[in-house]
């Protein structure tokens, strides 16, 4: 868990508040991706541990509070509005993951089969790897937009490739045979589904980070 | 008399003249580009503005663009020189041309609309006024470079806006990589900003002939001697400075909203390209718009980045260019027509 100090925080410059804000939310948010995948293995007790923990924690304020008093004194000139909305993106990540979070607590549920299960598996296997290949680019732009846009490049194919496994996982859902309790398959389709939201906000994040390096960077 | 109706001429033309130095710090919109990329403060920013297109009215207005208006585009046949009430039509022609154009919305230049209207009133001077003739009623040479100006300048701004684009951009601005580099070089940019609009706004002060040209008019034809000039024209300067600070701010204001996401080192090529065809052009006595310049640096900016240009309004634009010179010459002739017939000439 990343803990810094209000002095340390003191000291740290813009780009370097946006890293370590990426960094927390983006170890909630595989926290919570494990945590699910707890649920899929019916370690109940772990996944339950790992979603309080995206609830409870709020190291993030104290990075996001020290952030917004920094750039609203800051002399940045045209960069400023823009790196404003790329950490409130991030901060969306962590409502988002929050939401699902307490959702997921709701109710104890199990998975019908191991196809299922391993379909489910696959897909937060895609969500982990977008959710830190969108660190990396976010922590790339102050330095390296190039590298940003291409990692972002990269987030959008991984998405593409993650919708069609969520809606076969919808599909073999709505047709199991089986009658199915209802709440077993609103829960599981409404985890399917957050899990698109949550990597829908990743790959629409990436589209605005390629926006802000075709913004800024001048080609020869 | 007659004294009297000349001394009251002499007056009009001075106040003339001084409000006609006050509109052209009041349309002078050079300092958008400043503001807009926040660089210094606004009231800061309008007082540098101020006394720079003042020092460079001040500083030119021994010679330059006020010789060629006030006196070296007559030829040998008017001795080089008007008469008061020439003036006062040059003057009365090209404001009304302004004023219709402004209230029409068409984007005028009161350069091409003065010149336009000195040789109107020459014309007809010459047609109805006995010992000149066409053939030495104007400085031809002077004239046409003064037109030929008119189109060079812009395409100059043009070329030099799109070439200096392109060779920061190869060697300096393609090489910075992220958003702090960008932010730390556009940081330096500013302060280049601030030093390239200063310069522009001299180089725009001493170009502005129009009011100073008035006056020298009146120093050649012996109306006001070689002290009142200089009085008048510290007037003007003073004038100039004040319609930036009163009355531009509104129209910089206006624009420098829309120019937030500009950045500085874009801001400083087209002001140090403009800068630059209104200092040539300056040294060489040649009045020119320097709206034109500036439009045809932004479009020099704009093709080299790659972004779309309104081909169709730059036409539209283009028109009313080239059709000020004419009407303006046509209805200062016809006014001085119309006062020749009263005896006044």
């Amino acid at each position: 868990m990343i803990e810094i100090d209000e002095k340390e925080l003191n000291k740290l410059s813009i780009d370097k508040l946006t890293h370590i804000f990426m960094d927390a939310i983006n170890q909630q948010n595989i926290v919570l991706i494990e945590g699910i995948e707890f649920l899929v293995e019916e370690n109940f007790d772990s996944f339950e541990k790992n979603l309080r923990y995206v609830i409870d924690t709020n190291t993030e304020v104290k990075i996001k509070k020290k952030f917004e008093s920094k750039i609203f004194k800051s002399k940045l000139m045209f960069s400023k509005a823009d790196r404003l909305k790329l950490f409130n993106r991030i901060n969306e990540i962590k409502n988002i993951g929050e939401f699902i979070a307490n959702k997921m607590l709701l109710y104890r549920v199990v998975f019908p089969d191991e196809n299922f299960k391993s379909q489910i598996q696959d897909v937060l296997k895609s969500l982990k790897l977008i959710s830190n290949n969108l660190s990396t680019a976010v922590k790339s732009v102050g330095s390296d937009l190039s590298k940003a846009h291409d990692i972002c490049e990269e987030v959008k194919d991984e998405r593409r490739r993650m919708r069609e496994k969520e809606w076969q996982l919808l599909n073999r859902l709505y047709n199991y045979d089986m009658d199915y309790l209802s709440r077993t398959f609103i829960y599981l389709k409404e985890l399917v589904e957050d899990i698109m939201m949550l990597a829908d906000h990743i790959k629409t994040f990436s589209e605005s980070i390629q926006f802000l390096a075709t913004k800024y960077l001048i080609f020869d | 008399m007659a004294d009297d109706l000349n001394m009251i001429l002499v007056v009009i033309l001075v106040v003339m003249a001084v409000a006609l130095a006050f509109s052209i710090g009041a349309n002078d919109e050079t300092l958008a580009s400043l503001i807009g990329a926040g660089v210094i403060k606004f009231k800061i920013a309008l007082i540098i503005g101020g006394t720079a297109i003042g020092a460079g009215m001040i500083g030119f207005s021994g010679g330059f663009v006020p010789e060629t208006v006030g006196r070296s585009l007559l030829g040998e046949g008017l001795e080089s020189k008007y008469t008061n009430i020439m003036l006062l039509t040059v003057l009365i022609s090209s404001i009304i041309w302004l004023v219709v154009g402004s209230f029409a919305g068409i984007p005028l230049s009161s350069t091409h609309s003065l010149i336009g209207s000195i040789v109107g009133v020459v014309i007809v001077y010459a047609i109805f006024q006995g010992g000149v003739t066409l053939d030495n009623a104007f400085n031809y040479t002077k004239l046409g470079n003064v037109v030929l100006s008119w189109f060079i300048s812009p395409i100059s701004g043009f070329v030099i806006t799109f070439l200096l684009y392109k060779v920061s951009a190869k060697f300096f601005l393609s090489r910075l990589k992220g958003l702090n580099q960008i932010e730390k070089s556009e940081k330096s940019f500013k302060w280049l900003l601030l030093i390239s609009v200063i310069f522009a706004e001299i180089w725009v002060g001493a170009n502005s002939g129009e009011a100073l040209g008035i006056l020298l008019g009146l120093r050649v034809n012996g109306s006001i001697n070689s002290g009142q000039y200089i009085t008048f024209a510290i007037f003007c300067a003073i004038f100039a400075f004040l319609g930036i600070y009163f009355a531009a701010r509104y129209v910089i204001r206006n624009l420098a909203s829309h120019m937030i996401d500009t950045r500085p080192s874009e801001g400083f090529i087209i002001q140090m390209s403009s800068a630059i065809i209104l200092m040539i052009a300056t040294l060489w006595a040649l009045p020119i718009s320097h709206s034109h310049v500036i439009v045809f640096c932004i479009i020099g900016m704009s093709i080299a980045q790659k972004k779309e240009v309104d081909y169709k309004g730059l036409g539209k634009m283009g028109l009313y260019w080239v059709l000020t010179f004419p009407i303006a010459a046509f209805l200062a002739g016809f006014l001085y027509f119309i006062l020749s017939s009263f005896g006044l000439s």
